[in-house]
């Protein structure tokens, strides 16, 4: 209760001196502060907010650049993608047709070699037919030429005169 | 220089002589004299073949008869009537030839004519016609 009693006592006074306040010096710190505030809102905090400005336009303007990058970003893999899908579908296309033209190809070869092993097949067998053709002929006139000789044995030792001499009769008649 | 005869005159010449009845030796011995002297004994055998002609159209064939064995004088017989039946020869003159290659049958040449009925000209035909 004692501190309250003295300020009670002392407000009866001056106030200010009793809280120790010099006016003089309270008036000469405002125009001090005023003056600093002045001096600092007319050159300092310009500057600050304009650097401050500028900080922020960067940021935002790097902001955006980011997300144009990323939206660019975006699209350029949307476009990837897309290009992907028609590389895709063309590699598909291009896998399909050329099964299909593998599968042409060896259709083809598969019956020109089919085709080819009958002509030979069937050139062996013109040729083994002409062989055996031949090899009978050989055989006929060999087996002919023997029988010529044989004869020629045969009937120079059985042909007597007697025989001759009927054999030239007979042949006289047939001429005549 | 002497004038060349031809075969043809020659041919004709022997061939009148000898239907004529001349010597056929004499006849022989002249040509051969001939041929030496004008040098063409290499035409001696085409000489003889067209007096064989000439003959022939005079009536007389030469006939060379070819056989395996001697032929019997009725074989004979039978040979020169066929000749002139298929000649109309006057006379035949058969000269014989044994050959035991023939095998069998006869073989007549006359001029300008065969008849070939031997056994080896059969086995020849054989060979031939058979033969593929």
């Amino acid at each position: 209760m004692q501190p309250l009693t003295q300020f009670a006592t002392t407000t009866n006074g001056n106030v200010f001196t009793s809280l120790g306040i010099d006016w003089q010096m309270l008036i000469l710190q405002i125009v001090a502060f005023l003056i600093l505030v002045f001096i600092l809102g007319k050159y300092v905090y310009p500057w600050l907010i304009k650097s401050v400005d500028e900080r922020q336009a960067n940021i935002e303007a790097a902001n955006k650049a980011a997300s144009e990058a990323q939206s660019a970003a975006v699209d350029a893999e949307a476009r990837v993608e897309k290009l992907l899908k028609i590389a895709r579908d063309e590699a598909a296309d291009i896998v399909a047709t050329a099964k299909l033209e593998s599968a042409a190809a060896l259709s083809a070869s598969e019956e020109k070699a089919k085709k080819r092993s009958e002509q030979i097949v069937a050139d062996a067998q013109g040729e083994i037919q002409k062989e055996v053709v031949a090899a009978k002929k050989a055989l006929h006139n060999e087996t002919l030429e023997l029988v010529a000789l044989a004869t020629e044995k045969v009937v120079g030792k059985a042909v007597s005169s007697k025989i001759d001499e009927s054999l030239i009769t007979d042949s006289l008649k047939a001429v005549k | 220089m002497a004038i060349r005869v031809s075969r043809r005159k020659i041919s004709n010449y022997i061939a009148d002589q000898i239907a004529e009845g001349h010597e056929t030796k004499k006849l022989i011995q002249e040509l051969a004299a001939f041929l030496i002297d004008t040098r063409r004994t290499k035409e001696l055998e085409l000489v003889v073949r067209d007096i064989e002609y000439e003959l022939k159209n005079r009536g007389i064939v030469l006939a060379w008869v070819t056989s395996a064995h001697d032929l019997t004088s009725a074989t004979k017989t039978a040979i020169n009537k066929l000749i002139k039946d298929q000649t109309d020869a006057k006379n035949v003159e058969l000269q014989e030839l044994v050959d035991p290659t023939v095998l069998g049958g006869v073989k007549i040449d006359l001029p300008g004519q065969q008849l070939d009925m031997t056994i080896a000209r059969r086995l020849s035909l054989l060979r031939t016609n058979v033969k593929e």
